[in-house]
């Protein structure tokens, strides 16, 4: 399999806080040895609906011209699933989005919170039972024993604080780089190597940020790099954590940033396996060769 | 009658330390087995064998195998089937029947809140870490109301009496719980070779049970469906259980599948069939969650059906049981289940719950580690019997090994106290004789729409081996019919 992603982003006014106008083109190829009699496919790439982005359109093709379905996966995040009728051994998918994107102050909150009076929500059951699912240590988020205190949050500053704290921290602790580690390689093993894409960081930070209290999210979607090429990048990964009185906030710790307005959001879930954004059942005796490329370009 | 007993039960050796149903309180023959006594007394032990081996080999032509799995091999086997029943009378089964229900229904409101607004955690009945550590709570299911408010549509319950004559619950199965099949052809069984019994005693049917079972899953219908089709998914023949996922199938009418035969289309299920598609509305699934949609769960599965999960999550399909029932049945809220049925229906436990430590507390871990020999250990998410140890049948070095194990991972087990349960005089090929062996029961209950229904009848299972505490068919055990008197 063979994809590309493109993203365009149109600059409609000169004003900070108007909306910019994107548009996202993601493509992907895929070739088979012998006949494919079943498949299914399900992408989760469509750039959701929220308070800063709004108006999406959405334009996909298929080579096989497959019935193309609309439906959402089990978080209710909205999926595109086809389901070819027909034996085939080539298959090409085209999506194409366009959609508006406001800019967010990361800062749009009372900065005289009472600091003591969020750790003391963060131990609340009822707050733990709410958000139970964004707590626990998943299969992506699970580090040795040893490892759990790596971080630990200093009682006497913020929990954003901490938060960006941790964002920094992640961001030193791994150097990026590519081809080290897989969509399967877990926390044990980028912990001693040091080295990993996106995912990894974002793992790191959730687990870690659960550790300390927090619930913690991994969030799946678009980045808009800037103008040029950006070689050999898929779709981004980056976290968002959910701080008592003022809730989600995005933290991305591959650039060492909060989310802001080039961050385009997919969906969200516990880590990578609640949002991969390719899922195929393919029915076929042969092997197919998969790569995956993306490249991502932006407009302004 | 001196002369009868001498027959058939001449040799029947009586341990005093075991309750042994044939015998009332004052060790005389029970009122409720006298007849049967009688009637059996009649039979030389050369006609009992001769019967015996008929009826064997009836299973076998009948195809109903199982499969057991142990390191090395995989065998077919038949579910060894005892010629001598069972009786529960009218008033013990009350109870039973009762309590079954009790069960069902709190376990199925206790799935209810806690895919929704999780009161009971929050009023601190039940620890919050049951839940999040459990490998069968089903985040997806969160919000979503199963058509009818039912998850547990099918429940079987293994209950056993204890040598005080006190029924204890044992374990409730909820998931994909098996057997059933079983009761109906031990019945027929029974009946091919000893039809005569049956005209002395006023017991319950149980070739009813598919019907209701049927009914009641029509119950639970998606919203805006008149007339549901249903039908039975089956992992595939090479299931231990498919000989009753084809039974099943057969006696309620409706289609056996495989996940390949049926597909998803803009969300709603069809069946492939001749005559092209057919939209299935109510799904008896006998594949285990991780399995059923390989786009939501195990992405290698090619048992499942893909996309079946959004189906579901839109009400357009019926799953039973419902994704995420396992959860309940999870060995550690079990140990919760008196404060369960309380909670949610104001009630007293009408089936006692044995005694359980919980190795993930520190104190009664303590108490685990230092009285492993009188204690049975389980693993909390293990399920045929797989992973037991119990406690005085351990040598010295097994028991330091148990210890390690459960320190490594105490989250993972429970233990309770050996539970003496209550013997039945079965016919033993080796000895060609009556002899002691365990036995225990699975109820089965069904709940649907403001309606339950439970099998007037149930799965006696037997532990072969003499001494044996272990009754589940993938250890060896037997079966015998059961019958529950009419009033």
């Amino acid at each position: 399999m063979q994809s590309f992603l493109i993203i365009k982003q149109h600059k409609t006014s000169t004003f900070a806080m108007m909306p910019n106008k994107y548009e996202i083109t993601y493509t992907a190829e895929n070739h088979y040895d012998h006949w494919v009699y079943d498949a299914y496919w399900q992408f989760l790439i469509i750039p959701m609906e929220n308070q800063s982005q709004f108006g999406v359109e959405i334009e996909f093709y298929n080579s096989l011209y497959a019935n193309i379905e609309y439906s959402t996966n089990g978080y209710g995040f909205k999926t595109i699933r086809i389901h070819p009728k027909k034996k085939f051994d080539n298959i090409s998918f085209k999506a194409n989005f366009e959609f508006f994107k406001k800019e967010e102050n990361p800062f749009n909150f009372p900065l005289d919170l009472d600091i003591f009076k969020g750790y003391q929500m963060l131990e609340k059951l009822d707050f733990k039972i709410s958000f139970e699912r964004f707590l626990k240590a998943t299969q992506f988020t699970q580090l040795e024993k040893a490892h759990e205190t790596m971080f630990i949050f200093d009682p006497k500053t913020s929990i954003f604080d901490n938060l960006q704290a941790l964002n920094h921290w992640t961001f030193k602790f791994i150097q990026f780089k590519t081809g080290v580690t897989d969509v399967d390689t877990l926390l044990t093993e980028i912990v001693l190597k040091k080295q990993g894409v996106c995912q990894d960081f974002t793992h790191l930070f959730c687990a870690l940020a659960r550790k300390n209290g927090v619930p913690t999210r991994y969030v799946s979607g678009y980045l808009n790099q800037g103008s040029g090429f950006f070689g050999d990048s898929q779709m981004h990964a980056w976290a968002e954590a959910y701080i008592p009185e003022i809730g989600w906030k995005g933290f991305d710790p591959t650039n060492n940033i909060l989310a802001n307005i080039n961050h385009i959001k997919v969906c969200h879930g516990k880590d990578y396996n609640d949002c991969a954004p390719l899922k195929g059942v393919v029915y076929s005796q042969g092997k197919n060769q998969t790569s995956h490329t993306v490249t991502v370009q932006s407009q302004q | 009658m001196a002369n009868i007993e001498s027959q058939i039960f001449a040799s029947y050796l009586r341990n005093p330390d075991l309750y042994d149903e044939l015998y009332n309180r004052e060790g005389k023959i029970s009122e409720v087995y006298q007849k049967l006594f009688n009637l059996y007394g009649e039979h030389s032990i050369s006609d009992y064998i001769n019967l015996n081996s008929k009826a064997k080999s009836s299973f076998f032509n009948q195809g109903i195998t199982f499969q057991v799995y142990d390191d090395k091999t995989v065998q077919e086997k038949i579910f060894p089937f005892d010629l001598f029943p069972r009786i529960i009378d009218a008033n013990e089964w009350e109870i039973i029947e009762q309590g079954s229900i009790q069960r069902s229904k709190a376990l199925n409101l206790f799935l209810w809140d806690i895919y929704h607004d999780k009161k009971i955690l929050k009023d601190k009945i039940v620890p919050l870490d049951l839940i999040t550590s459990s490998a069968n709570y089903l985040d997806q299911m969160n919000g979503i109301d199963p058509p009818g408010g039912i998850y547990n549509h099918i429940s079987g319950t293994d209950i056993i009496k204890h040598k005080d004559g006190q029924y204890y619950v044992l374990e409730d199965n909820i998931r994909c719980p098996s057997g059933v099949s079983y009761v109906i052809c031990n019945r027929t069984a029974l009946k091919k070779a000893l039809f005569g019994v049956f005209n002395h005693y006023k017991t319950h049917a149980v070739t009813n049970y598919a019907e209701n079972l049927l009914d009641l899953l029509e119950t639970v219908k998606p919203n805006g469906v008149d007339v549901p089709n249903c039908v039975v998914i089956t992992p595939g023949m090479y299931n231990s259980a498919f000989y009753e996922h084809s039974y099943l199938a057969k006696t309620m009418g409706v289609e056996l599948v495989e996940g390949r035969d049926l597909f998803v289309e803009n969300d709603f299920v069809y069946m492939k069939t001749i005559k092209g598609p057919e939209k299935v509305d109510v799904i008896y699934r006998r594949i285990d969650d991780q399995f059923i949609d390989p786009l939501e769960f195990k992405p290698d599965s090619s048992l499942g059906v893909p996309g079946l999960f959004a189906a579901y999550k839109k009400g357009n399909v019926t799953l039973a049981n419902a994704p995420g029932t396992g959860v309940a049945d999870d060995k550690a809220v079990y140990t919760y289940m008196p404060q369960i049925i309380k909670y949610y229906l104001n009630e007293e436990p009408i089936l006692n719950n044995v005694h359980t430590y919980h190795c993930s507390r520190p104190d009664e871990l303590k108490y685990v580690l230092e009285n492993i020999q009188e204690l049975v250990i389980k693993p909390v998410d293990e399920a045929g019997g797989y992973g037991i140890s119990i406690g005085n049948r351990l040598t010295t070095d097994e028991i330091a090994e148990v210890r390690k194990v459960i320190k490594d991972n105490p989250r993972k087990y429970v233990a309770q106290p050996i539970m003496s349960l209550s013997v039945h005089p079965t016919y033993i090929d080796e000895t060609e004789s009556f002899e002691q062996r365990h036995v225990d029961l699975r109820t089965f209950t069904v709940l649907g729409k403001d309606k339950e229904f439970v099998l007037k009848g149930g799965l006696t299972r037997v532990a072969l081996k003499r001494g044996n505490l272990i009754v589940n068919s993938s250890q060896g055990g037997g079966s015998k019919d059961t019958w529950v008197l009419k009033k």
